[in-house]
């Protein structure tokens, strides 16, 4: 079967490539891209580490046909800053030693990202149901949690947006 | 490798499924079928992501689900309970976003937790073929997977649902709050009439090596006030119902007590 080229649109920039069949957008964001702030975790769906938006909407690149993903905004941790510079949402991460290893901090920080924009002001209980699909293994979700608190109430604080 | 065919229609579609039979699967949100597909695979990927069938319609008090409607989508769209919850214990939110209704009924034990809640609500499912549309209700979608395996009706195009007739409850037993697979999950939608139980329906998935309904449990508590020897009846029916699996979200010892245990607490949630 043949390799194919597929059009891409990621943290805003139209991106050509050439693909093997059934290549996840994981391979392509990581392999081809460079955007290695995706990361490769369990490849099943259940770690969370490679999570990114997809037309605004959380989605696991593991298990995203790349092909499939053609047409839509695709959003990496890269793509939260067009300068590159820390967002709010990162900074609360640092200030509460929100990470450790740091594997699952992209995951975490994006699948934050997605609640607070559809939602900016969660409940505990609404952060911990938002961030249930990512694994930490090593910093603890305490100061995940709290970290996304705190960026939560400073957004409700200035009426920003969460990056 | 599989090949990935994208068709534009639903008429295309059926007929790639009725021409490739076994070598086909269908794809929907992927999040099972992508990570159990392997370059050593042969046959045919059929993407259903080109087909509109992402849509909700309310109608006649109903609501008619297109099979690749995505979990989270269902959760905003019917304002059903007892479905709202399956769809919050599936998977963490990128797996809400990306799997879809029409996949989850396809998922194997112990995933697939949504059917539980639409055999409690009746559902029926809407199948185009080669020759045309059929209609099934999901108790007989059930009852003809043989080995484990769907039968091959066609592509799944819609899921219809009525308001529920009566009360219904949802509860998943697992090892974790969210985003873990089912130890046992249990529905049911129960009618009453002058606080007697005229008509059940409870279904089970995660213990079985697919979705049922659990007829003997819905027998224990028709004409009953849902008393405590009702419920136990239908919980010591449905353990001895199910066919549980060992592997390492549970032991089969663990899932068919938990069977009971959460049997009764579901009918309790009614009473």
């Amino acid at each position: 079967m043949n390799d194919k080229l597929i059009r891409l649109t990621v943290n805003g920039r139209d991106e050509a490539v050439v693909i093997q069949p059934l290549a996840t957008l994981q391979d392509v964001l990581r392999d081809d891209l460079e955007l290695t702030a995706v990361k490769s975790g369990c490849g099943q769906g259940g770690c969370g580490s490679c999570s990114v938006l997809v037309d605004g909407e959380l989605r696991l690149s593991c298990l995203t046909l790349a092909e499939r993903a053609e047409g839509a905004e695709i959003t990496t941790l890269e793509g939260l800053n067009a300068t590159n510079a820390i967002v709010p949402l990162q900074q609360a991460f640092v200030e509460n030693y929100a990470a450790q290893c740091g594997y699952c901090t992209a995951g975490m920080v994006m699948a934050a990202k997605a609640l607070l924009d559809r939602n900016p002001s969660p409940s505990r209980d609404e952060i911990v149901e938002g961030l249930s699909g990512n694994l930490c293994r090593c910093t603890g979700f305490a100061p995940i949690v709290r970290a996304v608190q705190q960026a939560a109430d400073a957004l409700s604080d200035s009426g920003e947006e969460a990056s | 490798m599989p090949e990935l065919l994208r068709p534009g229609s639903i008429d295309e579609a059926a007929g790639l499924i009725a021409r490739h039979g076994a070598a086909a699967a269908v794809i929907a949100g992927g999040t099972s079928l992508v990570r159990e597909t392997y370059p050593s695979d042969g046959g045919y990927l059929i993407g259903v992501d080109r087909l509109g069938l992402d849509k909700v319609v309310s109608r006649d008090g109903g609501w008619s689900i297109g099979a690749a409607v995505s979990l989270s989508v269902l959760r905003e769209a019917v304002p059903i309970a007892a479905l709202q919850a399956a769809t919050r214990e599936i998977g963490g939110p990128a797996v809400q976003n990306m799997a879809t209704v029409g996949g989850n009924l396809f998922a194997r034990a112990p995933f697939g937790d949504l059917a539980p809640a639409l055999l409690a609500l009746g559902a029926r499912l809407v199948f185009a073929t080669a020759d045309g549309e059929a209609t099934q209700s999901i108790d007989d979608f059930y009852a003809g997977w043989s080995d484990g395996a769907p039968p091959g009706a066609g592509l799944l195009t819609r899921i219809e649902i009525d308001a529920p007739a009566g009360s219904a409850a949802y509860m998943k037993c697992a090892r974790r709050r969210y985003s873990t697979p089912s130890v046992v999950t249990v529905a049911a939608c129960v009618a009453t009439d002058g606080g007697t139980v005229s008509a059940a329906r409870i279904a089970l998935s995660g213990a079985s090596a697919h979705p049922f309904r659990c007829n003997g449990a819905e027998q224990a508590v028709i004409g009953s006030r849902l008393d405590e020897a009702a419920v136990t009846a239908a919980a010591e029916a449905a353990e001895g119902a199910v066919a549980p699996q060992t592997d390492a979200v549970a032991s089969e010892w663990y899932r068919r007590r938990m069977t009971g245990v959460f049997v009764r607490r579901v009918l309790a949630a009614l009473a």
